[in-house]
């Protein structure tokens, strides 16, 4: 697991991804290569504003495109997805600890009981 | 135990020994969140909760240092409040009035996003209550639209795949 996740890097993929097209083109790309053409079918969008984001999610590393000169395809590269992943995974010790208190706090309120009581 | 996994967010699902009436109290009454929410070793000095929807909030973390107490302040919006049932609000790091200021001149952990989503879904379960807790890095840019879940979670299933390798 790397120690250091990049700032500005993370903050450019969180930036990226906050578009609802941005995702979509993802999703698409999570189940293999697309041309721009390909990318741009299910939007009602002009192709130039298709490539607009895809030239979004290049900038972030999320999208790679191919060398072949006339098609340029465009892949998922999942890396930075992962440092957002290890973003939010530093939350889950902190969240555990806090409920552990609502635990020992709820505890100190009222005896646990078996039955329902009203509230 | 379902574990539903997520590109973007944390994802923490408990029984709690209480009735949801008194977890969402946990939650939406400032005198009960101050005595879980901080961290251990620091205090909850000020809550201030206009739980509804719209309605904003403003809570302070207190932490002793070697320096002393260092406060810090959390603004954010409710976005959803479904009394017992369901809690959807942002937040950002701010100063004393509110005023949104960036992770990184907080000396946040490098990478904070500006703003996340905090939703916490209650289920009670005879007397017991099923909580699930989910803290998103990027706030939805479109409610309701479940593009948004469909996107990541096909992004999450195809990270794992990856990890399976």
């Amino acid at each position: 697991m790397a120690a250091t996740i990049d700032d500005d890097r993370l903050s450019e993929t969180f930036a990226a991804l906050a578009n609802s097209t941005r995702r979509a083109i993802l999703a698409r790309l999570a189940e293999g290569g697309a041309t721009v053409n390909e990318l741009a079918e299910p939007f009602e969008m002009k192709l130039p504003a298709i490539s607009k984001h895809i030239k979004v999610l290049e900038r972030a590393g999320l999208v790679v495109r191919g060398q072949r000169a006339q098609y340029r395809p465009c892949a998922l590269d999942p890396a930075p997805l992962e440092e957002v992943s290890t973003w939010a995974e530093r939350y889950r010790p902190i969240w555990e600890a806090r409920f552990d208190r609502m635990d020992d706090y709820l505890k100190q309120l009222r005896p646990p009981t078996k039955g329902r009581q009203a509230g | 135990m379902t574990e539903k996994s997520s590109a973007d967010a944390v994802v923490i699902e408990r029984i709690v020994d209480a009735p949801s009436s008194l977890v969402w109290q946990m939650w939406t009454d400032p005198e009960h969140f101050k005595a879980w929410y901080g961290p251990e070793g620091a205090t909850i000095p000020v809550a201030k909760m206009d739980v509804r929807v719209g309605g904003t909030r403003l809570v302070c973390m207190e932490v002793q240092t070697p320096n002393g107490p260092m406060r810090m302040w959390f603004t954010g919006e409710y976005r959803e409040v479904i009394e017992n049932e369901r809690l959807i609000y942002t937040e950002s790091m701010s100063d004393e009035n509110g005023d949104v200021s960036a992770p990184s001149d907080m000396g946040m952990p490098a990478g904070h996003p500006m703003t996340t989503e905090v939703r916490v879904e209650l289920n009670d379960i005879g007397g017991r209550t099923k909580m699930v807790l989910t803290h998103v890095g990027i706030p939805h840019d479109s409610p309701g639209a479940a593009g948004w879940e469909m996107a990541l979670d096909k992004l999450a299933a195809y990270l794992a795949t990856r990890r399976n390798r």
